[in-house]
This record gives C-alpha cells, structure tokens and sequence, in this order.
C-alpha cells in the first residue's frame, strides 16, 4: 500500500496511475474524488477501470500533522474486511504538501439519496424487499464490527453506501469510519472527545450525557434509518442547539419522548445515573408525554414482526436494546420477502425495478482542489438520467444536519467494489489461542460474556436461504 | 480486531527471530554491527520512554510507540530514517492511535530540555510531521497493536497471584528494551514475565501452566532471553545505557545536524 515517493513534485508519481474524473464530495476534513484506474497500472488488472473514490484529506490545523479523524480510519480499516463494510484499497501520501489520500472502491448510491429519490423523484415507497434487504445488510456489517469491538458512532443513510451496477449490485457498504472507534479498554471515557452522532440518529442515552456508551448507540442509530426507510422522512427531526459543550439536546429528546412516550426508571434503571436526568435544568422529568405510538407514524401494525424489530431498535433502555447479532435472527428476516444480496433489485417478477440517479460530479476540480473555468458538466456516458442539475452536492450537504462535530456527509461518499469474505472469520477465535480456560489471550472481561449472545450472529453464513435469491 | 489478536494485523506481522535483528545494509556499510544494531534500539526505547514520562502519556501509548520504532528498523536503515527522529515521530503517531494526542510543539519542547546540550537530537514541528507520514509508509499503515499488559491482568488473577502484579508489569516493561513484541504473540510473552515472577518470588505456579496447555518451551525460551538481556545489559533502568557505551554507536549513525 502506498508509495509515497515524489517528494517535491507536485504531481507524485501515484497519481499517474488514477485517471481523475471529478470532485464527489466535500467536508471539513478535505475532498472526495472519483477516479478510475488506468488499465496500464498493475494493480487494474482484472479491475480494468474500475472506479475508485479517493478521499483526501488536508492537514487538520498547522502544526497537528496528519488529522486523528484520518489516523483512526485508517487504523481500523486496514484491520476490518467485510462484505458489507467499505474497502479500502490504498493510501498514499503526497510529501510535497504532507496531504493523504484513501482510495476505496467505489460506490454509485447511498441511503441518502435513494430515499430521497423516493420520495422527491418518486413519490413512492421503497418495496419491501428493498427496506429488508438494505436493513439486513446494514445489521450483518454493523454485526461484523460490533464483533470486532468497533462502534461506528456515526451511522446515518449518506454514510451507508449501495454499490452500483456491476458485480457487486445493490451491496450495501457501512463507510466513513472517521468517528468510529475500539472500544475494547478505552484509554478515555468515550464521551471526552467530544458528542458524536448526527443529532437524528442519536441515541438517548447520548443526549443524556451517558459517559460510557456501548455498541447500542449504533443499533439506535440503524432503527432511525429503518424506520426512514419505511417512510422515507426522518424519524426524529430534532433541531439542535449548537455551540453547546452540553451533550444535552432538548428537541431531540421532546421529538423522541413525543413518539416512544416518557422514559421510566422503571423501564430503563440506569436512567436515574445519566447526568443531565439528574440535573434535569430543562425540568424534562416532571414533562408528561403521552405516547402518541410509533405505529401510526411508520404504518406497521403493531403485532408484526417489523414493528417488533424496530421497537427493539428503540428500545431506551441500551441494555435491553436488541443486538445486531440477535436482530439478524429476528423472524422479520425469515418472512416473505426474504431479503437478498441485491438489494435494489427484487428477483420477484412483476416488481417493479427502480433506477437509481448516479453520482453527480464536479468534473472541474482537479485533485488539488482548484477549479478550473470550464463548465461542470456530467462526466461522459455517466450522466444522472433525466438530466439532473448535476452538482447537487451544495444543497444535500445544507440540508444535513451537521451534528456536534462538524462534518459532512460526503465522507459518504466511499465505497468498495472488492469481493470481501462473509461474516466468518470475524470475531472469536475458538481453537486458535492454545489456552483452554481464564482469559483467552486478549479478551475483555466482557468479552467473554459477549461471546455467548453474538455467537449466533458470528456464524450467520450469509443470507438466509441463500438459494432463493442468488 | 480489536477482539481476536489472532485476525489482526499484528499477529500477522509477527516475525522469525533471525528476521529481527538483521543490520540493515545501508547501517553495515557505516560499520554498524548487530551488537551496536540492538544497542541503539535499547538507547531509543529510553529516549522514547522518558519523552513520555515529560508529556505524560500511558503505559500503552509507550508501548506502542516502541513496537513503532522496532518494526520500522525490520524494514528501514538507521542511516536513511534517523533513529533520534524517528523515536519522538512514534510517539507521536502512537498517541494519535491510542487516542490520547500530544501535540508535536510540545514533544519538540520537551526533547530540547532532555537534550538540550546535544543538537543531533534536536528537531523542529516540522521534522516530526514529515516523519510521522514516513513511518506512516514505513508500518505499511498498519497501526493496531496488542500489548502483553490486559493479558498479564488477566492471567495473574486466573492464576491466584494478583500479588505478584508490580514485578510482573515491571519486568512486561522491560520486554520493551528488546525486540520479543514484533516475534511472539503478547500472552505468551505475559506468560513468560509471570514465569519469571513466580520463579523468582518463590511461587508455586507448576499445575497452573499445566492446565494452560501452552507451549512450555516457548514461554520458557522467552524468560531465558529476557534474563539473558538483564545478564548482558545490566541496565540502569532510570539512566539507560552508560553514554561511553551508546555515543560511539551513535556517532556511526549521519545526523542533521
């Protein structure tokens, strides 16, 4: 990986082997680009211009060298593989202006933009198998990392990526991993540096000040999307009080008791613990929400097994909310539709199969980031349909909400086209460590208790009944 | 990854004995023997260790700035890549990865009042930015590390002799002076610092290791290297190695300055 030779040129000698097609993206930490490539580079054989999204990143401030956001994805990427996880294909370093670049296979679509298709082009709701599908994927990548001891901390429908045609169609792709982090033996309380998770998608727990929050944040996080995915509207749209070092959000939590009711000690014990239930200045306590049912906003009916799975989901209680390893085993998924590896198209005849707008890309900014007079326009033969304006990037990012730090959504933008081993050698290591009791090498103290909830999920083959929809 | 050491990067990395200490041949050229190679990386873990001591990170930061250090020289020449930077670089990378972030000014502060009388070991911000993205090349971007340390805890309390956890952890610190993190996976090298304990505090730990099912001879193999490196060194651990003996080492190496 990597080769950063070229130190005093401005154009390294790696860039020679991408073909640039424009910019996809753009946050605080620097750009994304698309890029393809070039046949002649040995790594393309068998790839043969195959498109690579290249996420540069600049210096995060003078004297601070390369950005921790930068380091940490990285870190964990270089060490994770999984289907239904980003790949990371390189690295590479340009020593002239110490700017890095991560190279990950591209993907076309994310769940941002396919549920706005639906409901802005569209006006139609995603078919079941679609919503199924994509849950399924999401739960058994989001099962993966939880093995591996990595909460995401920052899952949102523009993070969750969804290849394009090709080999790897309607695969969905967990991205942008900047947030994530081990959570085996954290050095600091996980909450010290600083709130994480766009404010809609984050768990109560969070907005209530929780010092040492858990894998349950993410499975929060996934019942917000479900739920989006089946209305394609926001669950829960609080706004957010910013320039607040209180993790303490007022709406969001009024949008959230609003829907699920008031929060009890007696449902959720830990909930007395929680610092700002404690201080309670915003006199949430004493509020009385009525529970106006989840139901009727998601239109499930409240005995099937959808409404069951995503009541789990959000459940308030982190303790008591389902795993995703005991989500994957959930009846939903063992019902009519089954979900599939392509999720955008139902192998179901007479569904109807919907396209999907590509990718908008600014073809007039080249890989330092300078924009060049010449007018944007769609790069050849892989325009939008229908003519879209086409750098939507602007608006999209406007309309996110921006969350407590600072970012923005296109770290999105990343995908992975490589064939990745399924779930099966995530996790726990039966046989290998030579030591047949007491702690297994590296374990946690937890970790032990863990395996025996996630050991079903860990050997979760694939898909369940494979056979139909391969 | 973080859960199964055996998955990991690391474990994957780990290398054969005889492929650690080989003397990279840009440092032969310059006269450097394997005896002066093992030498400066003794040196450098010091250097490395009381930086930290100044800026105040964790043991584990330390620890995973050293194995930086260690693997970069099982692939690059003290000649080309400065041992005096590369060392500060590590801990800087190490704190970034290990989430506890000390800013370069102050490592570059902090390393002028230790050795503010020598210049070969002065840098700038500068230097160590450039150098952090060097090793981050060198390392192949692999930066996960597993340390013998959580294993150590784990095992003293399975094996009844939470007494023995000060020595223990001390002797794990100084498996840090030699290369035993890039060769053996970290339980077996907190097996053999809790052997070395037991032995030495008159601890019948015999049935214990039996039921471990390990491989006695490894672990064993690591205490004897251990011991041999208190035997060879005779290390002061608050001094380091005697400067008579590491300056001309040293000396060998081309410095900026």
């Amino acid at each position: 990986m990597g080769d950063g030779r070229g130190g005093g040129s401005n154009r390294p000698a790696w860039l020679q082997q991408y073909e640039l097609v424009g910019k996809i993206g753009e946050g605080t930490y620097g750009l994304v680009f698309l890029a393809r490539l070039k046949p002649t580079h040995p790594q393309a054989a068998g790839r043969r211009g195959s498109p690579i999204a290249i996420k540069k990143f600049k210096q995060s401030k003078e004297g601070d060298g390369v950005s921790p956001t930068a380091i940490r994805e990285i870190m964990l990427l270089r060490e994770i593989n999984h289907e239904n996880v980003v790949k990371l294909v390189n690295v590479h370093i340009n020593h002239a202006d110490m700017s890095l670049y991560l190279a990950f296979d591209y993907a076309e679509h994310d769940l941002y933009e396919v549920i706005r298709h639906h409901r802005e082009k569209l006006n139609l709701s995603i078919n079941q198998y679609t919503v199924k599908s994509l849950l399924w994927q999401l739960l058994n990548g989001l099962n993966y990392l939880h093995s591996n001891w990595i909460i995401h901390r920052d899952l949102k429908p523009s993070n969750i990526l969804v290849m394009g045609e090709g080999e790897e169609h309607g695969i969905i792709k967990i991205a942008d991993f900047g947030l994530a982090r081990i959570y085996q033996a954290p050095l600091k309380p996980l909450s010290d540096n600083g709130v994480v998770v766009t404010i809609w998608y984050r768990a109560p727990e969070l907005l209530l000040g929780a010092k040492h929050y858990t894998s349950a944040v993410d499975m929060w996080a996934v019942g917000c999307i479900f739920a989006e995915l089946l209305t394609l509207k926001p669950l829960f749209q609080g706004v957010e009080a910013k320039a607040t070092p209180n993790p303490f959000q007022l709406d969001q939590l009024d949008k959230i008791f609003k829907v699920l009711g008031h929060p009890t000690v007696e449902k959720w014990p830990t909930l007395a613990n929680l610092p700002c239930w404690q201080n309670d200045q915003q006199h949430i306590q004493g509020h009385k929400y009525e529970n106006t049912g989840l139901h009727t906003i998601v239109h499930l009916p409240q005995k099937g097994p959808a409404f069951d799975l995503l009541s789990r989901m959000l459940e308030y209680d982190p303790r008591k909310r389902i795993t995703a390893a005991q989500a994957l085993e959930h009846e939903y998924f063992r019902m009519d539709p089954l979900p599939g590896r392509n999720a955008l198209v139902p192998s179901q005849p007479g569904e109807k199969i919907v396209t999907y707008p590509v990718r908008p890309v600014d073809t007039s900014t080249d890989f330092e980031g300078t924009t060049s007079l010449q007018p944007t326009q769609p790069p050849s033969g892989n325009g939008p349909p229908g003519g879209q304006p086409v750098p939507r990037q602007i608006p999209r990012q406007m309309q996110q909400p921006m969350g407590g730090m600072q970012r923005m959504p296109p770290g999105a933008n990343m995908g992975a086209f490589g064939a990745a081993p399924q779930a099966g050698m995530v996790g726990m290591n039966p046989g290998n460590i030579p030591m047949q009791r007491g702690a297994g090498g590296q374990s946690h103290p937890h970790q032990l208790r863990r395996k025996a909830d996630q050991g079903m999920g860990m050997q979760n083959p694939g898909y369940p009944q494979q056979k139909r929809r391969f | 990854m973080a859960a199964n050491f055996w998955t990991s990067s690391h474990s994957k990395q780990l290398l054969d004995p005889e492929d650690v200490d080989v003397v990279p041949a840009k440092d032969r050229e310059r006269g450097v023997t394997p005896v002066e190679f093992r030498l400066v990386k003794i040196h450098m873990s010091f250097h490395i260790w009381r930086l930290a001591q100044q800026v105040k990170v964790r043991q584990r930061v330390i620890a995973t700035a050293i194995t930086y250090f260690r693997r970069v020289y099982t692939r690059k020449s003290m000649t080309e890549y400065d041992p005096r930077l590369v060392a500060p670089a590590c801990l800087y990378l190490a704190s970034k990865v290990e989430e506890s972030t000390v800013q370069a000014r102050l490592l570059v502060f902090y390393i002028k009042k230790m050795c503010g009388s020598d210049d070969k070991y002065r840098f700038e911000i500068k230097d160590i930015l450039e150098m952090e993205m060097k090793l981050l090349e060198a390392l192949d971007y692999y930066l996960v590390v597993y340390h013998p340390y959580r294993p150590l805890l784990q095992l003293l309390q399975d094996a009844g002799i939470t007494d023995l956890t000060q020595f223990a952890w001390g002797l794990v610190n100084d498996t840090y002076k030699m290369d035993l993190i890039l060769i053996y996976p970290p339980y077996m090298i907190a097996l053999a610092c809790i052997y070395i304990a037991s032995v030495l505090k008159d601890k019948d730990t015999t049935s214990w290791f039996e039921e471990l099912r390990v491989d006695m001879n490894i672990v064993k193999n690591i205490s004897m290297e251990i011991l041999d490196f208190y035997d060879t060194y005779k290390i002061d651990p608050q001094r380091g190695l005697q400067e008579d003996k590491i300056i001309p080492v040293m000396n060998k190496l081309p410095s900026k300055a």
